[in-house]
């Protein structure tokens, strides 16, 4: 059982211009998948269509294994978790613990309960100290920590990260991507982050590059980002290490195309 | 635009504060209708021991609750002008040809002026030493009877503490969108009515369709975690009376007995 399938999935907002075209994508159970693309190129539709917030025109979505329905969308959303781009429009509760019972509160976990699960989620995403701070003495990066937080107490199987880091500052940026790897190398949680971030697609085993509402391409990070023909034609930027790293061979410098930064520093390491 | 005199939540931590937010509101019921209680000017004198007893633990300041009371200068004297008009009851005071004021005009005026100063004490310690959320939860749940004659008792108190969550946030939104158009030559103070019109509609406008944008993505994000408006809910917070509540509620019993008995006399 795969955690997300897609099916030539079709969806337009107006009924006239095709948002997303065809899509059929499959992602497995504790994968660390990465879309990204341009604004305009239906990434953040595609997060609320598999969460159900939007309906399909045509197409199935399968989530663990049951197709989206009317009648199946609460229960398959208790497994499904999303994290959204502003920090702001997704803190519900006026502290941080009752923002993070309000998922709690909604499925009906006993009161009794809900203290040590709170606690145990804040402490996940290291806000324990944070547990009582109202929303607007939170930096945008802790706000969308206490937004994983809140899903974590409700112990999805799949978290959808839509632009998360978008509105961070670049600590803020390096705090929620440290988080969400963590996620889903220790929890084996599978992870669907949509992001104009590339370290962050970087850190992910699959990339997915979208492109006006079809696949333009799909493999692992190195796979993807050393396709120049696709990346020059759809003008994405490359992470860092990868741009360093080729700098370095245009120069007549032997060294691997490394992904991220910690391997461009071991890489240049080893040079002789 | 950081003081707004929503009647701020004061962190004092005192026995009014941990007080049950149900008590504290059903005990300003009873003391609204106890001031407005016919019993004379003596009927005041329980209604003032019970809120000195109430200043005294909230260890609120009487100038502080009173400072709501300035911006309202101006309506006691336009009322006390209107009553030495009109009112034509009591005493004759002083007459010259057609202008006669009668004794009822000033004590009328100061009924009103001590019910409109008691009330704003009242409400002024609730809010001081209650939480907005914990207010919200308290309206909540002695709403909860009436939920089987058809009213929305929980969709109404998750819409206020919304509306609360989200003042700070809009707070800071207009500040951000003032600054936008004042760089873009916007005079928000100078010039005549038409053009400070024109100006504050420049500031509304992005205010309201930011405010209809972050309305969709709440909605969205709210639905994603499962809340359902139809639903059941456990509720994270649990209301616990103590016998400071109990204790509190006998008390304004008793001051509303009191006055009760004096309008009789």
């Amino acid at each position: 059982m795969e955690a997300i399938e897609l099916e030539h999935l079709s969806f337009s907002y107006d009924g006239q211009t095709d948002v997303l075209k065809d899509i059929s994508l499959t992602i497995p159970k504790g994968s660390y998948t990465a879309i990204v693309g341009h604004n305009g190129s239906g990434k953040s539709t595609l997060a609320k269509l598999i969460i159900g917030l939007l309906e399909p025109k045509s197409g199935t979505i399968k989530v663990l294994g049951q197709t989206l329905t009317d009648h199946n969308l609460k229960a398959v959303r208790d497994h499904v978790g999303i994290v959204f781009q502003n920090p702001d429009n997704q803190f519900i509760g006026s502290t941080v613990a009752d923002d993070i019972a309000f998922g709690l509160e909604n499925h009906c976990v006993p009161t009794k309960d809900m203290q040590r699960i709170i606690e145990e989620s804040a402490a996940k995403v290291s806000m324990s100290d944070y547990l009582n701070a109202e929303p607007t003495n939170l930096s945008g990066g802790q706000k969308q920590r206490v937004a994983i937080a809140g899903i974590l107490a409700m112990s999805p199987e799949i978290i959808i990260f839509d632009e998360s880091t978008s509105m961070l500052d670049p600590q803020g940026k390096a705090s929620v991507n440290e988080q969400i790897r963590k996620l889903n190398e220790a929890k084996n949680i599978t992870i669907l982050s949509i992001t104009h971030d590339m370290e962050e697609a970087a850190q992910a085993s699959n990339v997915v590059v979208l492109d006006q509402g079809t696949i333009a391409a799909i493999g692992t990070p190195a796979d993807v980002f050393q396709n120049d023909a696709l990346m020059s034609r759809l003008r994405l930027d490359l992470p860092f290490g990868l741009k360093a790293a080729k700098a370095f061979q245009a120069h007549g410098i032997e060294i691997d195309a490394v992904m991220n930064n910690a391997q461009l520093v071991e890489a240049l390491c080893q040079l002789k | 635009m950081n003081n707004i005199a929503l009647g701020r939540y004061l962190p004092l931590n005192t026995i009014i504060n941990k007080m049950d937010p149900r008590s504290k509101i059903l005990i300003l019921l009873v003391m609204m209708i106890t001031v407005f209680l016919p019993a004379g000017f003596i009927g005041y004198v329980p209604i003032l021991i019970f809120i000195a007893t109430a200043l005294y633990f909230s260890k609120l300041k009487l100038t502080y609750a009173l400072r709501a009371l300035k911006p309202m200068i101006w309506m006691f004297i336009f009322l006390l002008v209107i009553n030495v008009l009109v009112m034509r009851t009591g005493t004759l005071l002083i007459s010259w040809g057609w202008f006669k004021v009668y004794s009822d005009a000033f004590s009328q005026t100061a009924y009103i002026i001590i019910r409109l100063t008691l009330m704003i004490i009242l409400c002024t310690v609730l809010t001081a030493t209650t939480k907005p959320l914990d207010l919200t939860l308290g309206i909540e749940k002695l709403l909860k009877p009436f939920e089987k004659i058809g009213l929305p008792a929980h969709v109404i108190a998750m819409m206020i503490s919304i509306a609360l969550r989200f003042i700070p946030t809009l707070i800071d939104e207009t500040n951000r969108i003032m600054n936008a158009q004042a760089s873009r030559g916007v005079d928000l103070e100078n010039g005549t009515m038409t053009e400070k019109i024109r100006a504050v509609l420049s500031l509304i406008v992005p205010l309201f369709v930011s405010a209809f944008d972050r309305a969709d993505q709440l909605a969205d994000a709210m639905e994603a975690r499962g809340y359902d408006p139809s639903a059941t809910r456990t509720r994270y917070k649990v209301l616990k009376m103590t016998n400071v509540d109990y204790f509190a509620m006998a008390f304004a019993l008793v001051v509303f007995a009191t006055d009760l008995v004096l309008c009789w006399i």
